[in-house]
């Protein structure tokens, strides 16, 4: 039998998509009411020092990897540690990926419940995207990342549309008082918000899948940069538009900014197009993470084939999101825990093993 | 016992069965750097050895493995001496009448003509000076006297350079080679069957050529090979079927067509166990790629210029005999929204067609499912005025909307499918009264709304504006799928089964090449096409077919207006 | 035993297609088109026996054959304590769901909005179906009164007339295009306060008091017209924070939506400066160079209000000669001293009369702030109405319209 292994390579822009695709989930589901609910009127500031501090630790991490041409994060926390850190390291990201995606399924099916299914209970909502992502993970690795990059640009033209359309409603006024809450609050507290990149989390395991691994540092920076410009443009429609999310809150806050959208009188409340785009998006989002799931624990135990694995971190994924008693208790978390473990998973862990490794490696060129 | 069994075969790992074949990003033997290289290659002179000459057909014309070009070697007679020769001819481009008749026998068989030694004749003047006999004698001119006296043809040409008999042969002339002789004869005995070729009836343009494939593979053959007109065609033969043993020919540019694809097509034909093969379609379905929507992997066409432009994309053609199709391979989604009208047209009106085409796809795959979800879940996207007239014109109706679309749209399936089978002269009326009559019957006896009758026949109208006949109905069929998503969940629904839609159509491959094409992946975007560029733009074959030649045109390919440097 | 696998894949599958129709099916029931009433305005009025009175305004279509369908509006009212509470009442006495998500027009009586309607307007937003861009009325009579006469004369449809005629504020200025999504966010802000259109049903007998007023200074039930419809919508309706505390005649909403730029052109009578007796017209559109400025004098706010206008000459008369200069100056002029003086006096009005920052000049003080709690200490709502205001105004004439000169 003639066989030719099929590739699993990612091109430069199909990586670049995948990283945005994240944010968009994030983004439509409930980080802009968190984003300014913490820094009031400083929340573009905020996100512009966001962007350039994650910018300088992205650059430092395509530094400290250019030593390990090629490998992920496995392979140097091996390198580092052997095959306990390895797996370690290997939970620490599945665990994170699988909550993470739960979560944001949990909170973005209650906003549809609310919006268009009042007497469905979410359970089934939830369940609707878990049958597909049961479809959508028989296919190959690259079929998801293809579809991410087909569904992202429909996305940036719903931003970019959310953006124009509410341009009448705009009073640019509201950026002051430029430090919102205070210094303090702005740029120490505002911090916290480096979690809204935690799109980023997933170069950590891109650089054996790159067909072009020399371009590692190209894809993180177009991504730091884009997603800051995403963040930025979707939050300011926001921010600009409403006075009241430093005081009331929404459940799905570009959603809300839809609505207000008018083109003339015959193109008239359509925000249901929208959630259509982003229901895709969303989609691939949890397609993404079960993928990479699986991809870290297949690497962890040197398995060959992923498919067999998947649909049980899909299950995962459901019992998380069904986890949460309402809406309040799965915001508690999502506010006051797992931002925290996004930073302290998605920067503090990974930063500190490249670290690590590079002095380790430096050690032992020296004894060479 | 058994029921171990069940969770065994449930949850027992089997492995990954699935056969993949990629294409590689760079072809082994690519030349991507020149346009054209072959233009400072010198033409090549005739050789005087008649094997010498037999081995360069043979190299530039692969015989070994070219059915349709013929190379016959026998003993000609002149004055009475044998010289060895070669007639080289396309098979189905010339009239083997004429070749049998006034070619070969004059030559071949003993008569006056070739018994005649000449020699009474050779002496031209004769004088006698001095006992000394000064004969002028007429130099003996074994060309001169072949084309004179040996061939009685009205068109025939000597000439030194192969190239110029190549393209005599591949025009449909004879070649005639003779051991000894430096130069060759271009014979025009042309006879391809043109009256049976008629104009195509599914593809129709209106700036092209208007010629379709018929049932005999040679007929078909023959249009690729005057179509092209380039020795680099290469029209193999292959059988397939145990009892029918159906020839078919692949056919591809052999400097310009990816090797591996070529291997693969052919190594997909051989491989095929089967007692029959009737037709193009049933070919398509064997030899492509697993396929769980039903979307078709090959285009096939029935106009030879369209097949022919796909072989100098560095596509393969397969043919069947029996079949006035042709086969071309690989074949990605955007193919099956082209018509090949487009290449005629300028870019901005084939840009727009296309950009029409995908909006019809849409319709016609969407649409009807919009219309239930809007109606169940969505209503606030309706514009007031709509709202009413569709309440309005729902008042009277007794169904629920899905029923309504189902009964709808399943007749207009059943009126479609009647009138396939309905004689031709009533055919055309049966779509009219269908259409027209049951729908306005329909609505004036208050079973279905008026504008659920727009609905479906904006649907209908969209399906037939897709150029691909496998291709819309892959669309009338999924459409019923996306009605009842659309029914179960609204948008919700719909995105739903969108995403897995999309999902699977990228994760889909045609013979190595990725389905959806250009769209996802957006790299390596040379001259595939998100849009059509304007002629003088397309410089570059499709990268994703790589090629062996990436370039089809200079730079600048007019130079009459640019001066290139 | 791999058919037997297979076989249970089909069964799963059925069984999840089975478990989602039944899961969404009453949300389909709930949501379908048949089985729901659609609400073309709400009216909320106070009621003497429960909290309120609220009246639903439904469209009737009559299917015709051909052509344009014909509607037919249909009042129901309802008395109930909580606007929920009255839907939910209705959706049994009509058999149908009520959805609003087509409502166009929220009308509140004058008598509930003097007693603060923040807790109606933060359900109303609370309820997803109400859309933010649906108008809001303060009507000063009986809202079943107002929505029975807002019957259009010129159109079949209701809800096209409630689509279009807050659009007539782009160029007459006399009424103003109040969203309840723009009230619900100057009801929540805190350097701003909401506002709505005010609307009216003029009695139906001729106004003798009409007659005396100014054409600017017109407001709903107070208007010179009479017509086949009794309602009317002409003026604003001034809130502080969600308590209604006054109105704004014609030209006070002319003033208060060139401040906002939200006019693009409007009509203004003056004195003819050669002819002190007679009146001229000008058609005036805003230029884009608006400046407002908000500076702190001893702790008070000392707004700074510059605009520019352009404006055209509609009247004319036997003598005009409006290419020349010195007469253009002195129209220029007059019209600048009549605008300021409008102007002046619309701004006095809101800050010290209704103490209500409806312009949202607030947002001008914003950056004179450098963080959020400095500006909640300070407490723009209660100090604007200390404010002074500078207006400067600045008219160019240009010309008449077609004849020049006579």
């Amino acid at each position: 039998m003639r066989k030719i292994e099929k590739s699993k390579k990612i091109g430069t822009i199909s990586a670049v998509m995948l990283t945005l695709s994240i944010v968009v989930s994030y983004v439509t589901s409930s980080l802009p009411r968190a984003f300014i609910n913490e820094t009031k009127s400083a929340t573009l500031l905020n996100i512009i020092y966001i962007t350039a501090i994650v910018l300088f630790i992205i650059l430092l991490f395509c530094r400290l990897i250019q030593k390990f041409p090629g490998l992920d994060l496995l392979d140097i926390s091996y390198f580092l540690g052997g095959n306990l850190l390895k797996n370690i390291v290997g939970s620490c990201f599945i665990f994170y990926f699988v909550v993470s995606s739960g979560l944001m399924l949990r909170n973005f099916c209650e906003g549809l419940v609310v919006v268009y299914y009042p007497l469905t209970s979410y359970i089934f909502v939830i369940l609707m995207f878990i049958v597909a992502i049961a479809f959508v993970n028989k296919l190959g690795f690259n079929s998801t990342l293809n579809t991410a990059a087909i569904v992202f640009p429909l996305v940036l033209i719903s931003i970019i549309l959310l953006f124009c359309g509410n341009l009448g409603n705009f009073s640019f006024r509201r950026i002051y008082p430029v430090l919102g809450d205070g210094f303090y609050n702005t740029f120490i507290l505002g911090l916290k918000n480096i979690g809204a990149f935690g799109g980023i989390c997933y170069l950590y395991f891109i650089p054996s899948m790159l067909k072009d691994p020399s371009k590692l540092k190209k894809i993180a920076v177009i991504s730091v940069i884009s997603t800051g410009l995403f963040i930025f443009l979707c939050v300011a429609t926001l921010l600009f538009m409403f006075s009241f999310f430093i005081n009331a809150d929404e459940i799905m806050p570009l959603f809300s900014a839809a609505r207000y959208i008018e083109f003339g009188s015959f193109f008239q409340r359509f925000e249901s197009v929208f959630l259509l785009i982003w229901i895709i998006s969303f989609g691939c989002y949890l397609s993404i993470s079960c993928k990479f799931s699986t991809h870290i624990f297949n690497k962890m135990f040197k398995l060959s084939d992923m498919k067999p694995i998947l649909n049980i971190f899909l299950i995962l994924i459901f019992a998380i999101s069904i986890f949460p008693k309402n809406y309040a208790s799965s915001n508690f978390f999502e506010i006051h825990i797992y931002r925290y473990l996004r930073i302290a998973i998605g920067f503090i862990l990974g930063m500190t093993i490249l670290i690590l490794a590079n002095l380790k490696k430096k050690k032992v060129g020296d004894k060479n | 016992m058994k029921i171990k069994n069940i969770i065994n075969n449930v949850f027992k790992y089997t492995p990954n069965k699935t056969y993949n074949f990629t294409l590689p990003d760079i072809p082994r033997d690519s030349d991507n750097n020149s346009y054209n290289n072959e233009k400072s290659n010198k033409s090549q002179k005739i050789y005087t050895s008649i094997s010498v000459n037999l081995d360069y057909i043979k190299t530039k014309y692969n015989l070994l493995i070219n059915s349709d070009i013929i190379s016959r070697e026998f003993i000609l007679n002149a004055k009475g001496k044998q010289y060895k020769a070669l007639l080289l001819h396309i098979d189905g481009m010339v009239d083997s009448q004429i070749l049998n008749d006034f070619v070969l026998e004059p030559l071949m068989m003993r008569n006056k003509n070739n018994l005649f030694d000449g020699e009474q004749n050779r002496v031209i003047s004769e004088a006698i000076t001095n006992n000394i006999t000064v004969r002028k004698v007429k130099k003996f001119n074994l060309a001169d006297y072949i084309e004179n006296c040996l061939i009685p043809q009205n068109n025939i040409k000597q000439t030194d350079s192969f190239d110029e008999i190549f393209s005599g042969v591949n025009a449909g002339n004879c070649a005639l080679f003779v051991d000894t002789l430096g130069i060759g004869f271009d014979i025009d005995i042309k006879g391809f069957k043109q009256r049976s070729i008629d104009k195509p009836e599914n593809e129709v343009v209106i700036k092209g050529a208007h010629e379709a494939f018929v049932e005999n593979i040679r007929t078909n053959t023959s249009l690729l090979r005057r179509f092209t007109n380039n020795e680099n065609l290469v029209i193999e033969n292959l059988e397939v079927g145990d009892i029918t043993k159906t020839k078919c020919a692949v056919c591809y540019m052999q400097n310009i067509a990816n090797s591996d694809l070529v291997a693969e097509v052919k190594y997909r034909i051989n491989n095929l166990d089967i007692d029959s093969l009737l037709s193009v379609g049933q070919l398509e379905q064997l030899i492509s790629d697993n396929n769980s929507l039903g979307l078709p992997k090959a285009i096939s066409t029935e106009r030879p210029d369209n097949a022919v432009q796909h072989i100098l994309e560095g596509r393969v053609v397969v043919l069947v005999n029996g079949s006035p199709f042709a086969l071309i391979l690989p074949a990605i989604m955007i193919d099956f929204l082209t018509s090949p009208e487009d290449r005629n047209l300028k870019s901005i009106f084939a840009n727009f067609l296309r950009g029409i085409r995908i909006l019809a796809a849409f319709f016609s795959l969407l649409l009807p499912g919009i219309y239930v979800s809007v109606t169940s879940f969505h209503i606030e996207i309706l514009p007031t005025e709509l709202l009413y007239s569709i309440l309005a014109a729902r008042e009277s109706v007794p169904f629920p909307i899905i029923f309504e679309i189902l009964i709808m749209e399943i007749s207009f399936e059943i009126i479609r499918e009647a009138s396939l089978r309905v004689p031709s002269p009533i055919g055309s009326t049966i779509g009219i009264v269908g259409g027209l009559v049951v729908g306005q019957a329909a609505v004036s006896a208050g079973i279905v709304s008026p504008i659920l009758i727009i609905i479906v026949a904006i649907t209908a109208l969209s399906s037939f504006a897709i150029p691909d006949y496998s291709f819309s109905f892959h669309l009338r069929v999924f459409r019923f799928l996306f009605i009842f998503l659309g029914y179960i969940a609204g948008f919700l629904g719909i995105g739903i089964g969108l995403l897995v839609y999309l999902s699977i159509i990228c994760d889909m491959e045609s013979f190595g090449v990725s389905y959806s094409l250009p769209y996802s992946s957006m790299e390596n975007l040379k001259n595939i096409g998100i849009l059509l560029p304007p002629i003088w733009k397309r410089e570059f074959r499709a990268s994703y077919l790589a090629t062996k030649k990436n370039r089809k045109q200079d730079d600048i390919s007019m130079h009459w207006k640019f001066n290139k440097g | 035993m791999i058919k037997i696998s297979n076989l249970l894949k089909r069964i799963i599958i059925i069984i999840i297609i089975v478990i989602f129709i039944f899961s969404f099916s009453s949300s389909y029931d709930s949501l379908n088109i048949d089985n729901l009433a659609f609400v073309v305005a709400l009216g909320i009025d106070k009621s003497t026996e429960n909290k309120f009175n609220i009246t639903f305004e439904f469209i009737v279509p009559k299917p015709s054959s051909e052509g344009a369908s014909e509607t037919e509006p249909v009042l129901e009212s309802v008395e109930c304590s909580s606007i929920t509470n009255g839907i939910n009442i209705m959706n049994s006495y009509l058999g149908k769901k009520i959805n609003l998500s087509h409502c166009k027009l929220i009308i509140f009586s004058e008598e509930l909005a003097k007693e603060g309607i923040s807790d109606e307007i933060y359900s109303l937003i609370n309820e997803v179906q109400v859309r933010p861009s649906a108008n809001i009325v303060v009507s000063k009579c009986n809202t079943k009164y107002y929505i029975e006469n807002s019957v259009p004369s010129l159109e079949n449809l209701v809800p096209k007339y409630y689509d279009i005629f807050p659009n007539t504020s782009d160029y007459t200025g006399y009424t103003c295009n109040a969203t309840i999504g723009d009230f619900f966010n100057s009801l929540i802000c805190n350097y701003c306060d909401p506002y709505a259109i005010l609307g009216g049903v003029s009695s139906s007998e001729t106004n003798s008091q009409a007659e005396t007023l100014d054409d600017a200074s017109i407001k709903s039930t107070e208007t010179p017209i009479t017509g086949g419809r009794l309602a009317q919508n002409i003026g604003l309706a001034v809130f502080n924070n969600d308590k209604l505390v006054g109105e704004l005649n014609a030209i006070e909403t002319v003033c208060f939506l060139s401040i906002k730029k939200e006019v693009h052109s409007f009509l203004i009578s003056i004195v003819d400066p050669q002819d002190s007796n007679s009146k001229i017209d000008i058609y005036i559109t805003p230029n884009s160079t608006h400046k407002i400025d908000v500076d702190f004098v001893n702790g008070t706010p000392y707004i700074k209000i510059k605009l520019d206008f352009s404006g055209k000459i509609y009247s004319m008369s036997k003598d005009s000669h409006y290419l020349d200069a010195d007469v253009l100056d002195a129209i220029s002029s007059s019209c600048n001293s009549y605008l300021e003086s409008q102007f002046s006096s619309y701004l006095y009005k809101t800050s010290t009369i209704f103490e209500s920052d409806i312009n949202e000049l607030g947002l001008y003080a914003l950056s004179e702030f450098i963080t959020t709690t400095e500006f909640d200490n300070y407490d723009w709502l209660t100090n604007y109405k200390n404010s002074t205001f500078d207006v400067d105004i600045n008219t160019t004439m240009d010309s008449g319209f077609l004849l020049t000169q006579t």
